[in-house]
């Protein structure tokens, strides 16, 4: 189809649909209302775990490991007090036995599952015998049996560091969620909890535990996200305004905003797709996109409307669209490729469907723009922009301070190109270095600020006891009962030994513990008698005699039923992936060289593995993904220009525009993370468009061949240049929105994306006229002879282009 | 009148006498001195296989030689392990005295380290040699506790062909309850021989905890004895299976059984 052909088609389409204009804007409004009928069944999801495919090998172990040894994440409130005596004074002891108590009250604990000071037995050996009983019947009322408590708590190994703290500052009440779902109406009674205690001063009470996170986690976000998306709404619909000054200048754009939204949330939640933390994220990303089509579909409006003050509506309004509908569904193209690029390369489900329901916005967005926006706008009687007047000369405008501020701007970048190539050069090195020395980590509770409560909460847990991290190892044997064999038990004493070293390893249980805890016990509490029994039936009547004083159970965290199955928990007190990543690896290292034999083998798990695993799987497809993304923007463009080297010069602004916002992150100290990891397809999903209008709209002036090179480049700057430059406003203030959230990723999503956008707005408006200034692409129709231009023509471009 | 007429108004008639003079529901106490009022036998000897299966379908079987005999008030217990191999003559022997403020006396004998080791009292509510049954609930056998509880009958029911009586038990404080680890308690007591045939418990919070089966009961040497005792706990999923046989309430119960020497000595 030529040109010429796919010009009237389309004059012929937007004929048709402002003919019917009502039809269009009640079909448009029906689609909106049904999308819109799904929204309330979207169910959110704000466990870690949802970040990880669901046939992660990791997740899969773990899973089986916590189903065979039942293991849960708890709820831990930390009763903390750092005066001289710690918590064993008879006031803060006797706030731990209420805490206890208060808590077993508590709707969704099991009573029999709280662990604390209180309900744990204390075993001591003596001549005759050995004694088990709890450490208290009442709280104590002296100092001196206070004293005997800390004295017996502390000559118990397995209870320090997890229960006690080691310098007696601490001490835990671990509360075992019936219900995992509701972990944050627990969380929400047992801060509660904490806040009615009678705390004498010193006493400070913590409330932490996986459960308490996630759970958090959600609620905070989705707070800061539904204060912060409506501010977002209101900049740019003030900047629409200041675009255009007339009223529906800012609602119908903002009706595009609500299509799109509509479009892409309630398709997920017909698809049963869950709102994922991050999805929160896409939101400002589909008001951002969808109200960028407007932007130029309107500045061509006005400017119609300027030129030919005395036409019918329907007249301006085809006419605009003839000029936009190219460009725009260009964008539209470009933007989807990328997020094609995303939707293709994650492996991560939400980031996934955040590629693939951006995509679904970006096409919603362009479809009401080619088709709503235009019925709708022939509906309304023409109605100037006092931002574009009708000039004394027929068929031309005045321009306002915006179109002029970019004509200076234009003229600048014309007058030394060469700046212009020397800079970007800069910048790309700069960023090459940057992208180099990025950093790959991770860090759940880096998430809040670090004045909330849960921060410091972590931060005490993890200061004062072995640390709330895990890192469970299964040890499989190959027959029941093996795990009574004293060989292998001694391996499995060696191998705690030696992570015990390893930094950020706080300590370590497993049934080797308990069973040198009992040989003591029997041995009359000697401590040379805390040691390994060296025969495989005393070994079987510990177990035994253990289950004489606990519940059937009780070992179930550390052996299976048969004895064959054993689990190791390293304790951590460091969240952060570069600390998990030193242990995983050197544990994984002595499994393979040390631990493994015939007959016993040890395979990592636990949420510390987890993490190790897919963080490092986000660092190794995160190049990829990137790559992709800019691959499928490239392909789309080269297409689109029907040039190779067309689709080169299209992703040159988003390149340096991705290594940019690498080096940022590099310098500034912010990781390659989970949320961060999508700040480049994102960049290149909304950057694009500024190169694809300017690209677009220099080769419409080029085919002008009245005009010298430079006149029909520095024509870009007032009337693209102008529409980019709202455009690029609208995005970089609603992204910098959210830089003012609460969440620390939020904050460093919006500026990421904000400065993201801006470096995308100048580079396609500096560095995309100085290439073709320079190079004189040949796919513009320009050919390598300088001085072939033809005379010149006038010095106002629109007069020029309204011929069109 | 008709004939129709006539069988209907005798089946109304029926109807009207049975409700009454129904006789109505025993009272709770009363069924629980009937209960404890049963012959238990002074001394048995039996043997015991504990069959206990987690969540996971997993099971540990242990078979045992199990003694008991009262004195007076005092109730001693003695248990040898048979099997598994490993764990051959463990013994627990347990002195339990009527005073409520005396602790019991516990021993254990580990055959590995040649040593009786006396082990301090179990509480009432902890669970017995890691089965769902707590020391509370083998200490009184097939008794019930007549100052722990404050009980009614709520109704009828029948458990495996038997009518038995509804008793309903709550504990008199919420110390008690604590202790014991029970909420709640409902029995059905066999009507005709003042056997409970089946118990529910709930935790102290109301939630349902464990439902306990009492079957295949039958008379040796004249007493009844239940021979099959099947507990579910319903939060933590752990089964127990209680099999006895060789029930003899006559023979071989020595007094030398219950002493320290008879562990190390060994069966």
């Amino acid at each position: 189809m030529s040109e010429k052909q796919r010009s009237a088609v389309a004059w012929r389409l937007f004929w048709k649909i402002t003919a019917y204009p009502k039809t269009v804007i009640t079909v448009g409004l029906t689609i909106i209302l049904v999308c819109a009928v799904f929204v309330p069944t979207l169910v959110k999801d704000t466990r870690s775990d949802a970040f990880l495919p669901d046939d992660e090998a990791a997740l899969i172990d773990r899973d089986k490991v916590k189903a065979i040894f039942g293991l849960t994440d708890p709820m831990v409130v930390a009763v903390v007090n750092e005066g001289p005596l710690g918590v064993f004074n008879p006031h803060t002891l006797k706030l731990v036995d209420w805490l206890t108590k208060e808590i077993a009250r508590l709707d969704n604990v099991d009573p029999d599952r709280v662990t604390s000071l209180a309900t744990e037995n204390n075993i001591t050996g003596y001549d005759e015998g050995m004694l088990v009983e709890p450490f208290w019947e009442t709280p104590p009322s002296t100092q001196a049996e206070a004293n005997k408590i800390r004295k017996a708590v502390m000559n118990f190994p397995l209870y320090v560091g997890s229960l006690a703290a080691t310098g007696g500052e601490g001490t835990l009440i671990v509360a075992e969620v019936a219900d995992q779902t509701r972990a944050q109406a627990l969380y929400r009674d047992l801060l509660a909890l904490a806040d009615r205690a009678p705390l004498m001063d010193g006493e400070e009470i913590h409330v932490a535990g996986e459960g308490a996170v996630s759970g958090y986690l959600g609620s905070y976000i989705d707070a800061d996200a539904q204060r912060l998306n409506p501010l977002a709404a209101i900049i740019i619909s003030a900047i629409l305004f200041i675009a255009f000054r007339t009223l529906r200048g800012v609602l119908l754009p903002n009706f595009i905003v609500v299509a799109t939204v509509a479009a892409a949330i309630g398709l997920m939640a017909a698809f049963g797709v869950r709102f994922f933390v991050i999805t929160n994220g896409l939101l400002p990303v589909l008001i951002g996109i969808a109200v960028a089509d407007s932007f130029h579909i309107f500045s061509q409006y006005y400017e119609e409307q300027a030129r030919h003050p005395g036409d019918s509506p329907r007249e301006i309004v085809v006419r605009t669209m003839m000029h936009m509908w190219r460009p725009i569904t260009m964008t539209t193209l470009t933007t989807m490729a990328g997020f094609l690029g995303l939707y293709l390369a994650s492996v991560m489900p939400p980031m996934k469907y955040f590629g693939l329901f951006a995509m679904i916005g970006v096409a919603a967005a362009w479809l009401y723009s080619v088709t709503v926006l235009p019925a709708w706008l022939s509906l309304l009687r023409p109605k100037p922009s006092p931002a574009y007047r009708p000039a004394v000369k027929a068929g031309a405008y005045r321009r306002d301070v915006f179109a002029r501020a970019m004509t200076v701007f234009g003229h600048a970048v014309l007058r030394r190109p060469a700046v212009v190539l020397g800079m970007a050069a800069v910048v790309g090195g700069v960023g090459v270095y940057g992208a180099l020395h990025l950093e790959l980590n991770e860090s759940r509770i880096r998430v809040f600020q670090k004045d909330e409560s849960i921060v410091r909460a972590d931060s005490a847990i993890n200061r004062l006891f072995d640390g709330v991290h895990y890192l469970d190892i299964m040890i499989e044997t190959a027959e029941r009962e093996d795990l009574f064999k004293p060989e292998n038990l001694k391996r499995i004493e060696a191998m705690q030994d030696y992570l015990e070293t390893l930094p950020h390893v706080g300590g370590s249980t497993s049934l080797v513990d308990y069973l040198k805890q009992m040989n003591r016990s029997l041995n009359e509490g000697r401590s040379d008698a805390y040691v390994l029994p060296d025969n495989k039936e005393l070994v079987a009547q510990y177990f035994l005699l253990y289950s004489a004083s606990g519940e059937p159970d009780d070992f179930q965290e550390e052996v299976d039923y048969d004895y064959r199955l054993a689990n190791v928990r390293i304790s951590m007190d460091s969240g952060k992936y570069s600390d998990e990543k030193a242990v995983v690896e050197a544990a994984q290292q002595y499994i393979d060289q040390s631990f493994n034999a015939s007959g016993i083998q040890a395979t990592l798990s636990g949420r510390v593995n987890v993490d190790y695993h897919w963080i490092k799987r986000l660092g190794e497809t995160n190049w990829g993904s990137v790559g992709l993304a800019l691959l499928m923007v490239w392909l789309m463009a080269a297409l689109a220009f029907r040039s190779i080297v067309g689709g080169f010069i299209t992703v040159a602004p988003v390149t340096l525009t991705v290594l940019l916002v690498y080096a940022v992150m590099a310098f500034s100290g912010i990781w390659l993370s989970i949320s961060t990891s999508m700040f480049a397809a994102i960049a290149i999903g909304l950057g694009v468009d500024f190169a694809v209008h300017t690209i677009e709209r220099l080769e419409v002036l080029l085919s002008d061949k009245h005009r010298t090179l430079d006149e029909s480049i520095a024509a870009l700057f007032p009337s693209t240049g102008r529409a980019l430059l709202f455009n690029f406003l609208a995005l970089a203030l609603g992204f910098g929105v959210l830089a003012t959230s609460k969440v620390v990723v939020l904050q460093e999503f919006g500026s990421i994306v904000a400065l993201a956008v801006t470096v995308s707005f100048f580079t396609s408006l500096t560095l995309l006229p100085a290439i073709v200034k320079v190079f004189r692409p040949r796919f513009m129709g320009l050919s390598r002879q300088v001085g072939d231009t033809v005379q010149a023509a006038s010095l106002d471009p629109a007069g020029k282009e309204s011929k069109a | 009148m008709k004939i129709q007429q006539l069988f209907g108004m005798g089946v109304l008639l029926m109807l009207i006498c049975e409700a009454v003079w129904s006789t109505p529901l025993p009272d709770a106490d009363e069924i629980a001195r009937r209960i404890n009022a049963r012959d238990e036998g002074v001394a048995v000897a039996r043997s015991l296989t504990m069959r206990l299966t987690d969540r996971r379908g997993k099971t540990r079987t242990r078979e045992t030689r199990a003694f008991r005999k009262y004195y007076g008030k005092e109730k001693r217990t003695v248990i040898f392990y048979l099997k598994p191999a490993n764990v051959r003559n463990t013994a627990f022997l347990t002195w339990d005295y009527p005073q409520a403020d005396k602790d019991d006396d516990q021993w254990l004998y580990l055959p590995a380290m040649r040593k009786v080791r006396r082990i301090s009292a179990s509480d009432r509510g902890d669970y017995f040699l890691g089965t769902d049954l707590t020391y509370e609930d083998i200490k009184l056998e097939t008794r019930v506790s007549m100052n722990d509880y404050r009980r009614k009958t709520t109704g009828e029911d029948e458990v495996d062909g038997h009518h038995c009586y509804l008793l309903e038990s709550i504990p008199v404080d919420e110390d008690t309850a604590r202790e014991l680890g029970y909420g709640r308690v409902e029995q059905c007591v066999d009507s005709e021989i003042w056997m409970v045939r089946r118990s529910r418990f709930w935790d102290i919070k109301g939630k349902p905890l464990k439902t306990s089966y009492f079957r295949d009961i039958r008379k040796v040497q004249g007493i009844w004895t239940q021979h099959r005792i099947e507990v579910e706990n319903h939060k933590s999923g752990h089964r127990t299976l209680f099999l006895f046989r060789d029930v003899d309430y006559e023979h071989g119960v020595s007094d030398d059984l219950f002493t320290q020497n008879a562990l190390r000595r060994g069966l």
